[in-house]
C-alpha cells in the first residue's frame, strides 16, 4: 500500500494523510469494511450449511470437521463454528459474504467424509434453504419503491425470485413490484439476504419447508 | 404533520382511503416542525431526470431522513432505492472541507482566498499570453438553474469566450440538436400524463426500469389497468425493461437507424400517413451527407441553412424508396415482417402510439439523425401534441434539461433556446445582463469532446469542473487522463468527495450540494422544482454559485453579479427568467416555485403549467381554433429530415470481434461518487461487472463470475463476469456500467461522436474478449 502510486504520482498513503483525496473504495478499504451497520438476518436458530450438505441432523454426525470445504471456497464464504457443541462445523453466514454459486462447487468436491454430498454436482439442484421475504411490511418493493435489489442481484433472477407486478392503490398510478421467492428453483445461496439495503434484512434463508401433497395442480 | 416513519406509512393508507372517497388529506408543506424534532423541507432528489419530489428531514443541522413526497405529482410519494439512501449521500467520511492546492505531488490545504486567487491569476495570465480562448469551465446536468446561469454570464458576458460546457453534451445534445432543427425550440411536447394515458409504447433503447425507475413503475401501472396497452423493447440487449414489456426486438447496435427508415418506407409505400396533418404542419429536408466520425482533431462539420435542401412530399417519398425491409433487415436483424408490422402499430389509427428514449439513441455517432427519424414516425402519422400520444426523450440528469438545456451552458447556447451565433439573440442576452452586445463572442466555443483535447494538444490552459468527474465519464479516456497528468493544463476541480477528476487537479475546491444550498432544477417533463437550503455544508464547503462569482469578482467581473446576499438564488432566478418570458419557455416568479411541487412550463399568465405544448387544448400560445401550432418553426412548419443509412465508426472485425456497449444501472448513479458512500448501495452492487451472451461466454470457457479481460483499440479492463443475471446482451456484444471508479471502463470507449451534436457514441465501439 505504500508503495502504490496513483496516476499523480502521490503514494496512497501520503494521499489520504495529506488531502484525503482517495476515491471512494480505497477510502472504504483504509477504513476497514466499513460494515456496521450490519444485521444478521432472524432465521429462527437455521444454520445455513454450505451447498450439498445433508439433512441438518446426519450432517453434524458425518462431518469431520476437517474445514476442507472452506479452504476449497474462493470467496471465504464458508466460516467454522468457534464454540457450541458444533463447534468446528462450517457454516455460512449470508449476510456477511454469501454463497456464490461456483458452477463446478469446489467446497462440495473437497469434502472428504460424505457431510457434502458428492452427487451434488449441478449449481441448480443446490437446497441450502429457501429465501423468504420474512417482514413484508418492511419490504421497501412491497411498500412500492423501486428497491427490488434481491431479485437482481439473485444468480437464479426470474426463476429463484420473480417481480410480481401489481397496482399500487396508495398512489393511484404506480406499481408495486414485489419480489417472490419460488421454492422449488431458490437454492438457498443467501446472496439476496446478503443484499437487502434494510439494516436487518427482511429476505432471509430459512430452513426449505417440506412440500406438502395434495391433488391441487395449480 | 411530522411524522415518524411508521405513521408515514400509515397516513398514506388513509390517504389512499381518503382520495377513494373524494377527500384531499392535508400534506406537509416546507419546513413543517416536528414533535421528534425533525423539521421536514420539499426538495426534487439530487439524482436522475424522472425528478421525484422528496421531503428532507432535518434535526440538529443534520438531514436525519428523506422520504418521498405524497404531494409529488411524479412519483407520488414513492422513490427508487437511491432515492431512498438520499439522506446518506452527503454523509460519507470523506467529504471535501477544505480547499486544496497542488505542491508538487503533494495536495495542500488552502484558505478560499488563497485558492482562488491562485485560479484567478492562472486564468488571467492565460487569458493575457493566448486570448479568452484558452480558459474554459466544465460543468453539468446537476448544477441548479442558478449555478449554470452565473456560469453562463460569467463565461460568454464576462470573460468573452464560448468554452462553456456541459456534461450533458454526453448525454442529451443529440435529442436537443433535433428538437432545434425539427421542432425550433428544444424539449418534449409532452410529459409524463401520457405514460398514462397512451395505449402503445415502443421504446428505442431505453432500459426504463433502471435508469428511470420510478417512471417506469407508472407505465407499467398503465398496462396493468388496460389490457390494450403494449410495450414494446427495441434493443440491443434484454433488460429488465424486457422482461417487462410485451415484445422484444432484438436490434443490431446501429441498426436503429436502418430499422427507422424501413418503418417510414412502409408507412409511405401503404399511405398510413395522416395527408392533412402532413400538408398542415410539415415542410421536407434534407441535410448534409456523409458526415464525419470526429475521430480526428479538431474535425469540422456543420450544418449550415446553405446545406439544407427543401424537398417536396413526393421528392421525400422517393428518396425513401430504397429502404426496404428486406434491406433493413439485414442492416438492423430485425426481420422484414416485424418492420412491416411496426410500420403498422405507428400507422394504426386506433392506437395511442408513444416513443420513449434515452442514451441508446442519443449516445450515437448518428444520435441526431435517430432522433430525427423517431419525429418523422410521429409527423407522419400526426401522433403527436395530444394527450397520451407524443414522443418523449428522456432525460438522465435531474437538470440537464431545467440547466443545461434551458439555460443554454453549451458552448453554442444562450438561455431559451438562443444561439452565440446569432446577433439577435446575443444582442437580447446583452440587454438583460446589462453589458455591450460586442461583449459575447459570436465563435462557437469548444465543445466537451475537443475541450478535452484541446488539453492534450496544450491549447487548452485552464479549465474549471464543476459537479462532474469527466475524467471518468469521458471516452477514449487514457488520452484525457495522460494529458491531465502531464500537468498541460491547470485544471481546478470542485466536488464533494475526492474523485478520479480531483486526482488529477491542481486546485480541488470542496462544494455545497443539494439542499446544503438553495437551487432549482427541471427534469424532463418541463417541471421546474425549486429548493431551499436545509443544512450547512461541512468545514469550508461553500456553493458552486459562490465560488464562481468570487472568481468573478477577482477577474474584474464583479460587476455583472450585483445580487444581495440574502435572496441571492431569488434575484438569478428571476433575471433569468426575463430570459423566458414571451418565448413560450415561460417560468413563473420565484415564489411561485417556493410553494408547489413544480411547475411543468410554459407556465401560463394565470400562473398553471402546461402539459402539453403547441396545442391550443392546453398551451396559452396557440390561438383558439388554431388547434395544432408549431409556433416555434420557421413559418409554423415542422421539419422532416431524409436521413439516409450510414454506417458506425468502429464495427467488429477479426481482432475486435465484439461489439461494447456501456450503460447504467437502477443502484448506483453515473460515476458513484455519492452512492458509492451509501453503505446499503454499495455493498448490493460492489463492482461493475460485464455482462454476456450464454452462447458467446461459453464458447470463450467464460462462467460466471470468471475474470474477463476486455480490451479495445484504446485501452484494456478486467471485469468480472456476469451471465444470466439482470440483463443479457445480444450474441456477438457485452455490456458493462461507469459507476466503478475502480474500473475504468471508458478507457474502453471511441470518442467518435455524432457530427451534429458532438454526442459520444458511449454503446459501440469493438472489442476482444478473453478469459483473464
Ligand atoms: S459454491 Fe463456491 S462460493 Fe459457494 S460455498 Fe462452495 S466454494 Fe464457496
Ligand atoms: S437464496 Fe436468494 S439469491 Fe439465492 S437463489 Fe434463493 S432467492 Fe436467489
Ligand atoms: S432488497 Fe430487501 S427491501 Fe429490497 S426488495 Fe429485497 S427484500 Fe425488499
Ligand atoms: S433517482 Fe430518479 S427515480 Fe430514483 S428517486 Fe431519484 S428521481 Fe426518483
Amino acid at each position: 500500500m505504500t508503495k502504490e502510486r496513483d496516476d499523480s504520482g502521490i503514494s496512497r498513503r501520503r494521499f489520504l494523510k495529506e488531502g484525503a483525496l482517495a476515491p471512494f473504495a480505497l477510502a472504504l478499504a483504509a477504513a476497514g469494511g466499513g460494515t456496521v451497520y450490519l444485521r444478521p438476518g432472524e432465521a429462527h436458530g437455521f444454520v445455513l450449511r454450505p451447498p450439498g450438505a445433508i439433512v441438518a441432523r446426519r450432517f453434524l454426525a458425518a462431518c469431520v470437521r476437517c474445514g476442507k470445504c472452506a479452504q476449497a471456497c474462493p470467496y471465504h464464504s464458508i466460516r467454522l463454528q468457534d464454540r457450541g457443541v458444533g463447534i468446528g462445523t462450517p457454516y455460512i453466514a449470508a449476510r456477511h459474504t454469501p454463497c456464490y454459486l461456483c458452477p463446478d462447487l469446489p467446497c462440495v468436491k473437497a469434502c472428504p467424509s460424505g457431510a457434502l454430498d458428492q452427487k451434488t454436482t449441478e449449481v441448480e439442484k443446490v437446497r441450502m434453504g429457501t429465501a423468504q421475504i420474512v417482514d413484508r411490511e418492511g419490504c421497501l418493493s412491497i411498500r412500492g419503491l423501486r428497491c427490488e435489489v434481491c431479485y437482481r442481484q439473485c444468480p437464479l433472477i426470474d426463476q429463484a425470485i420473480t417481480l410480481e407486478p401489481r397496482h399500487n392503490p396508495r398512489t393511484g398510478e404506480h406499481t408495486i413490484m414485489e419480489p417472490v421467492v419460488h421454492r422449488e428453483k431458490c437454492v438457498g445461496c443467501g446472496v439476496c439476504e446478503n443484499a437487502c439495503v434494510l439494516p436487518k434484512p427482511v429476505i432471509v434463508v430459512r430452513e426449505t419447508v417440506e412440500v406438502q401433497r395434495d391433488s391441487y395442480d395449480f | 404533520m411530522g411524522l415518524s416513519r411508521r405513521d408515514f406509512i400509515k397516513a398514506c393508507a388513509a390517504a389512499a382511503a381518503f382520495a377513494a372517497a373524494g377527500v384531499t388529506t392535508a400534506r406537509p408543506e416546507w419546513a413543517e416542525a416536528a414533535e421528534d424534532g425533525i423539521t421536514w423541507g420539499k426538495a426534487p432528489c439530487r439524482y436522475c431526470g424522472v425528478g421525484c419530489s422528496v421531503l428532507v428531514g432535518v434535526k440538529g443541522g443534520r438531514i436525519v431522513s428523506t422520504k418521498g413526497d405524497p404531494a409529488g405529482p411524479v412519483n407520488k410519494g414513492l422513490n427508487c432505492i437511491k432515492g431512498y439512501f438520499l439522506s446518506k449521500a452527503l454523509y460519507g467520511k470523506d467529504r471535501l472541507t477544505t480547499p486544496l492546492i497542488r505542491k508538487g505531488n503533494r495536495m495542500v490545504e488552502a484558505s478560499w482566498d488563497e485558492a482562488l486567487d491562485l485560479i484567478a491569476a492562472q486564468y488571467k495570465k492565460a487569458i493575457a499570453e493566448h486570448g479568452p480562448d484558452s480558459v474554459a469551465l466544465y460543468g453539468s446536468g446537476q448544477w441548479t438553474i442558478q449555478e449554470g446561469y452565473v456560469a453562463s454570464k460569467l463565461m460568454k458576458g464576462g470573460i468573452g469566450t464560448n468554452n462553456l460546457e456541459p456534461n450533458a453534451r454526453l448525454c442529451m445534445a443529440s435529442a436537443v440538436v433535433a428538437f432545434m432543427n425539427t421542432f425550433g425550440s428544444d424539449e418534449p411536447m409532452g410529459c409524463y400524463d401520457d405514460l398514462d394515458l397512451g395505449d402503445t409504447y415502443v421504446l428505442w433503447g431505453a432500459n426504463m426500469a433502471e435508469a428511470h425507475p420510478v417512471l417506469f413503475s407508472r407505465l407499467i401501472d398503465n398496462k396493468l389497468k388496460h389490457p390494450k396497452v403494449k410495450l414494446i423493447d427495441i434493443a440491443t440487449r434484454r433488460t429488465r425493461t424486457t422482461k417487462m414489456a410485451d415484445e422484444f426486438i432484438a436490434i443490431k447496435p446501429h441498426g436503429d437507424l436502418a430499422a427507422l427508415n424501413a418503418i417510414i418506407h412502409v408507412i409511405l409505400r401503404d399511405k398510413l400517413y395522416d395527408e392533412a396533418f402532413v400538408a398542415k404542419h410539415v415542410s421536407f429536408k434534407r441535410g448534409k451527407e456523409n458526415a464525419p466520425y470526429g475521430l480526428k482533431d479538431k474535425e469540422a462539420f456543420n450544418e449550415t441553412p446553405a446545406d439544407v435542401k427543401n424537398l417536396t412530399f413526393e421528392e421525400y417519398k422517393a428518396l425513401m424508396k430504397p429502404y426496404t425491409p428486406q434491406w433493413a433487415q439485414k442492416v438492423s436483424g430485425i426481420p422484414a415482417a416485424k418492420i412491416e408490422e411496426l410500420a403498422r402499430v405507428y400507422g394504426d389509427k386506433s392506437r395511442k402510439v408513444n416513443s420513449l428514449w434515452t442514451m441508446g439513441v442519443n449516445q450515437h455517432s448518428r444520435g441526431v439523425w435517430v432522433n430525427n427519424l423517431i419525429y418523422n414516425l410521429h409527423l407522419l402519422t400526426g401522433k403527436i401534441c395530444k394527450p397520451g400520444e407524443n414522443p418523449l426523450s428522456l432525460t438522465g440528469q435531474p437538470s440537464a434539461c431545467g440547466t443545461a438545456r434551458e439555460v443554454g451552458t453549451f458552448a453554442h447556447r444562450l438561455p431559451a433556446d438562443m444561439v452565440v451565433m446569432n446577433e439577435a439573440h446575443r444582442k437580447k442576452a446583452a440587454g438583460i445582463w446589462g453589458i455591450p452586445a460586442e461583449k459575447i463572442p459570436a465563435k462557437v466555443g469548444l465543445h466537451t469532446v475537443e475541450m478535452f483535447r484541446a488539453i492534450d494538444r496544450g491549447e487548452l490552459k485552464c479549465v474549471w469542473i464543476q459537479c462532474t468527474n469527466p475524467f471518468q465519464s469521458l471516452p477514449n479516456l487514457n488520452r484525457v487522463r495522460k494529458a491531465a497528468q502531464s500537468r498541460k493544463a491547470f485544471i481546478v476541480v470542485s466536488d464533494i468527495y475526492p474523485t478520479r477528476s480531483t486526482e488529477l487537479a491542481d486546485v480541488v475546491l470542496p462544494s455545497a450540494s443539494w439542499v446544503e444550498k438553495e437551487g432549482v432544477f427541471g427534469n424532463t417533463e418541463r417541471r421546474t422544482q425549486q429548493w431551499f437550503k436545509m443544512v450547512n455544508a461541512p468545514g469550508k464547503a461553500r456553493e458552486d454559485v459562490w465560488q464562481l462569482i468570487e472568481f468573478a469578482k477577482r477577474m474584474g467581473h464583479g460587476a455583472l453579479f450585483p445580487y444581495p446576499e440574502k435572496g441571492m438564488h431569488r434575484a438569478i432566478f428571476e433575471e433569468y427568467r426575463k430570459f423566458t418570458l414571451g418565448t413560450g419557455k415561460d417560468l413563473a416568479p420565484y415564489g411561485v416555485y417556493a410553494k408547489v411541487r413544480g411547475l411543468r412550463w410554459p407556465v401560463k399568465a394565470n400562473g398553471t403549467e402546461t402539459r402539453w405544448r403547441y396545442t391550443e387544448a392546453d398551451d396559452e400560445h396557440v390561438a383558439k381554433g388554431e388547434g395544432i401550432k408549431f409556433y416555434k418553426a420557421p413559418n409554423n412548419k415542422v421539419s422532416v429530415w431524409f436521413r439516409p443509412y450510414e454506417p458506425p465508426a468502429e464495427v467488429p472485425d477479426r481482432n475486435y470481434p465484439f461489439w461494447f456497449c456501456t450503460g447504467r444501472l437502477l443502484e448506483h448513479w453515473h460515476t458513484g461518487t455519492m452512492t458509492g458512500r451509501v453503505p446499503e448501495l454499495r455493498r448490493a452492487v460492489s463492482q461493475a461487472t460485464v455482462e454476456l451472451h450464454p452462447e458467446d461466454a461459453k464458447r470463450l470457457g467464460i462462467r460466471n463470475r470468471d475474470q474477463v479481460r476486455i480490451t479495445s483499440r484504446r485501452g484494456s479492463i478486467v471485469l468480472t463476469a456476469e451471465i444470466g443475471g439482470r440483463g443479457t446482451p445480444e450474441r456477438g456484444s457485452v455490456f458493462t456500467t461507469f459507476f466503478d471508479e475502480k474500473k475504468l471502463v471508458n478507457e474502453i470507449c471511441i470518442d467518435a461522436f455524432d457530427p451534429l451534436s458532438k454526442e459520444p457514441d458511449f454503446k459501440k465501439c469493438a472489442v476482444k474478449v478473453q478469459k483473464a
